[in-house]
């Protein structure tokens, strides 16, 4: 049972306590370019996650056999064969998306979430919970970017995953949608909302305590 | 082992692994990566012209239906005359440039589309150029290829700034050929009314992607003036002696 806490601990703590964007400010650049549709913040989400999980798990295996004095190197090597293969598949399969998230899936390699993760948890823990570390700051990483592209979409265009959701008759009346959403400084005045509103709640708990 | 000797073995291994899967990957995936290249460059033909439409999207076939019912390629020497298929073999000749003519119903030109390779800040940008019968007045712009800063020049590959050139013209009011220019911001505010039509606006804190794009047209359109200058005489020989066979190339 502890153990089983131990591992939910691993998962839930990248998620909300330590989340790389919201308390670590890790990876702002590509949350503030990806989220201006849900759609492509949802693929970069995910393409992060698989990166994130697969490249923990498999450094963490060879974590007793990385010789120390080449191990940044070799995390590199890793992490960027895992980005570059999902850039590849990205281009094969869903063209469209890849060419909006341009140079952003690339970057994923320098994100600096996905190194901080290999040096600081995967080399020195056993690989189920590399993994499941991977995938909490995976999760971690990709709600916030989709809670932002979601406010983002809505606003700035009026749509949800590409479909008008705001009614026409709005529009009639006089709403507009409001452009200032679709710059990127609209993305880093959100994420400073979200921060804000983040700490003020773990504070309350921190009070209470 | 030495723990050198270690590092080494363990470098070796790693790029072998790592080289292996990434080649696999990449042969694998190509043909499907060059068939959405390329369905892609048709797409953006066709967008120069608003045969296909920015707010659905298409699927490959389509797409390809679209290009064969209304797009032609023809091949077209330095005067401007079209060399005609047989001879121009593949366009292997370099002297050869690439046009692609519009028919509309009754087997008019509708439009011609040039296609534009020009200069960027970072690297190439590649795209269309659409411009009507008349020689002069430009029906749209696309971009499909470029590595410019995204949210900075990335911005040219978006519909804002494709639209500005929407009914710009590449003459002047003498119907001299200018080219059309990208303003370093708004052009209204920029430039004088009476130039107005030859440019765009521009977009903020890309100054040297306009610059580099402005001349990358210019290049382009001067290379093709012959052509567009047939299309301008037919023009006014269609106004003046308002008869239609005129028109027909």
């Amino acid at each position: 049972m502890k153990i089983k806490n131990n591992t939910l601990k691993i998962f839930l703590r990248p998620v909300w306590s330590d989340n790389p964007i919201n308390i670590q400010m890790l990876g702002i650049c590509s949350a503030l370019a990806v989220t201006v549709q849900l759609k492509t913040a949802f693929v970069m989400a995910l393409s992060m996650t698989f990166v994130l999980s697969c490249s923990s798990f498999i450094i963490s295996l060879l974590r007793k056999q990385i010789p120390k004095n080449i191990r940044i190197i070799v995390e590199l090597s890793i992490i960027s064969t895992f980005v570059i293969l999902t850039d590849e598949f990205l281009r094969a399969y869903m063209f469209d998306v890849s060419k909006q998230l341009s140079v952003f899936v690339g970057l994923i390699i320098t994100n600096c979430i996905v190194m901080g993760r290999a040096e600081a948890f995967a080399l020195s823990n056993p690989p189920h919970l590399a993994l499941v570390d991977g995938v909490g700051n995976g999760i971690g990483y990709g709600s916030v970017l989709i809670i932002v592209a979601f406010i983002r979409e809505l606003f700035g265009s009026g749509k949800l995953f590409g479909f008008q959701v705001v009614p026409d008759y709005l529009y009639s009346i006089g709403y507009e949608d409001a452009g200032f959403m679709l710059l990127a400084p609209a993305a880093f005045i959100i994420i400073g909302l979200m921060i804000w509103f983040q700490k003020y709640l773990s504070r309350d708990k921190e009070l209470k305590r | 082992m030495s723990e050198r000797m270690k590092s080494i073995v363990f470098a070796f291994i790693l790029c072998l692994v790592c080289g292996t899967l990434l080649t696999a990957a990449s042969t694998r995936l190509q043909p499907m990566q060059e068939r959405n290249a390329q369905v892609d460059r048709k797409k953006n033909i066709l967008k120069s012209v608003s045969l296909v439409k920015s707010d659905r999207s298409y699927d490959g076939a389509e797409i390809d239906r679209l290009y064969e019912d209304n797009i032609f390629q023809y091949y077209v020497d330095q005067d401007g005359a079209i060399v005609e298929p047989a001879v121009a073999g593949n366009g292997e000749q370099s002297s050869l440039m690439t046009i692609y003519l519009v028919m509309d119903e009754n087997d008019q030109i509708r439009s011609y589309i040039i296609p534009v390779e020009s200069r960027g800040l970072w690297g190439k940008i590649y795209g269309y150029l659409a411009l009507q019968d008349d020689g002069s007045t430009i029906e749209g712009f696309t971009v499909y290829k470029h590595s410019e800063t995204p949210g900075l020049g990335g911005e040219i590959e978006n519909q804002w700034f494709q639209e500005n050139f929407v009914g710009k013209r590449i003459v002047d009011h003498n119907n001299e050929f200018v080219s059309v220019s990208i303003a370093k911001g708004s052009a209204s505010d920029k430039v004088p009314d009476k130039n107005l039509p030859n440019y765009v606006d521009g977009i903020s804190g890309a100054t040297l992607t306009g610059q580099y794009l402005s001349s990358g047209l210019r290049e382009t359109l001067k290379e093709y003036e012959p052509v567009s200058l047939k299309f301008r005489q037919n023009a006014l020989q269609c106004r003046m002696q308002e008869e239609k066979p005129w028109c027909e190339q």
